[in-house]
């Protein structure tokens, strides 16, 4: 249950991806994580029953809640994990043959990782407007 | 014309305007064909879109509510899949669906199925057995990127898919007064694409009026949205005026690079995070912004780059039709 809310008030998010800026739309609730005011396009909802905003969303996401900051193992959920392997299933998982990979493995750095977002296996399947 | 008319149904789940812009692209070749298509969307740009008069009389087009969770999801493809036995399913990317429901609703489906098979998150395809769920599949068809299985045996590769052939662009003037440029104005046109989730599409108006004051008067700035959405102008689909854009500033989505691509278009685009496609992989050095001082620059450079009228490609190879083609030779 999202808490109830007045209606005045401007919600707290950023947008833009490239530009960040305030967001200008009229808060409708509250981030039960953080307790700040969002709107609907900012809301997102945990396991179907939080509600929190997209910051908190993208920390649960990324597991950081429960993260030791100090652990700097190889994370499996780090894009550039597998961004350095791109192609991992490719042609030998079907014994076939054809053109080659359009794709060179060196021209993608760490920053492209953020192209996919990270995420745990619950994300997969159920964000149905995440693709 | 094909030989005989075959009734297709189209599964084109998913987020954003993607999947039922290749499968609007897809449907619309196999109406040409003769065919009979069921589109299933769920995109939040449906409803405001003129999908059947657009794609022809043998068109029909199943819209899911956005809104719906999970659960009323899967019961409204169930309920669709139910509906009557086509001769073929065509399966947009998720060879599980969407929402993993495939799985269990695929054997219930007594026709051939084909998949329209594409990138997706490795992490996903590992850890979802992708590689059995596509398996299921009489027919895998490539649509111009590479993708998981893309050597598997039943996997046939085609050019990528645009919803236009290149006869039906309108011509640059044409194209530019569509845009809202006069016909005395000499400036070339920057063109926002303002796609993906709905939230994006308001941000691409943001980067427009950055865009507008940082150019100056040295272009005409545009934000073009796929519905109506004040004060973006609408154009859909966006192919259609693509002679009169002279830079194209976007996501690195399928259909945004394909579109360029195809038509000699400079594209300045930044790899949005998603949680199935990666668009860094679709995205060139030379196309690929990290930040807004980059973005600025590299839309600034490809104006200057732009000495009169640029050479266009010659007309490109439209991959929907090979796979039409494909897809009649597995259906009953």
């Amino acid at each position: 249950m999202s808490p109830s809310f007045p209606s005045a008030e401007q919600c707290l998010e950023t947008s833009g991806f490239l530009f960040s800026h305030p967001c200008e739309r009229g808060a409708s609730t509250q981030c039960t994580r953080c307790q700040k005011s969002i709107c609907p396009l900012h809301m997102r909802m945990l396991d179907g029953a939080e509600t929190v905003c997209v910051t908190c969303a993208r920390a649960a996401d990324n597991g950081d809640e429960n993260r030791d900051p100090s652990d700097t193992s190889t994370d499996e959920d780090d894009p550039s994990y597998y961004y350095e392997d791109y192609g991992y299933y490719g042609r030998d998982a079907w014994r076939g043959s054809g053109a080659s990979s359009s794709h060179d493995t060196n021209d993608f750095t760490e920053a492209d990782g953020e192209s996919v977002r990270r995420e745990d296996d619950a994300s997969f399947e159920e964000d149905l407007g995440g693709s | 014309m094909a030989a005989r008319r075959q009734h297709w149904r189209l599964y084109a789940l998913g987020g954003g305007l993607g999947h039922l812009t290749r499968a609007a692209a897809l449907a619309r070749a196999a109406v040409a064909r003769g065919h009979a298509v069921d589109v299933l969307t769920n995109s939040p740009f449906a409803p405001g879109l003129p999908l059947e008069s657009w794609l022809g009389p043998h068109a029909t087009v199943h819209r899911v509510d956005a809104r719906l969770d999970k659960a009323a999801t899967v019961a409204a493809v169930g309920a669709w899949l139910a509906e009557s036995t086509p001769d073929v399913l065509v399966v947009d990317t998720f060879p599980r669906g969407l929402a993993g429901e495939l799985v269990a609703l695929l054997p219930t489906v007594r026709a051939p199925r084909v998949l329209v098979h594409r990138d997706l998150n490795p992490v996903y395809v590992e850890r979802f057995d992708v590689a059995g769920a596509v398996d299921a599949f009489d027919l895998l068809v490539v649509p111009g990127e590479d993708a998981p299985f893309a050597h598997h045996p039943r996997a046939v590769r085609t050019a990528p898919w645009l919803l236009l052939d290149a006869d039906a662009l309108l011509p640059r003037e044409e194209a530019r007064r569509r845009l809202g440029v006069a016909d005395g104005d000499a400036r070339p046109v920057v063109a926002v694409m303002g796609c993906g989730r709905p939230e994006e599409v308001a941000e691409a108006g943001a980067t427009a009026d950055r865009l507008c004051v940082s150019l100056e008067e040295r272009a005409a700035v545009r934000w073009l949205v796929p519905t109506a959405h004040a004060p973006g102008r609408a154009v859909w689909p966006a192919l259609a005026v693509m002679r009169g854009v002279d830079v194209l500033v976007g996501a690195g989505g399928y259909n945004t690079v394909q579109e360029a691509r195809a038509t000699g278009t400079p594209l300045v685009a930044w790899a949005r995070p998603r949680l199935y496609d990666r668009q860094a992989l679709r995205l060139t050095e030379a196309e690929r912004v990290g930040d807004a001082a980059e973005l600025e620059a590299k839309v600034l450079s490809a104006l200057l780059l732009q000495d009169g009228p640029r050479a266009r490609p010659a007309p490109w190879v439209n991959g929907v039709h090979a796979a039409v083609e494909a897809i009649e030779r597995v259906a009953r």
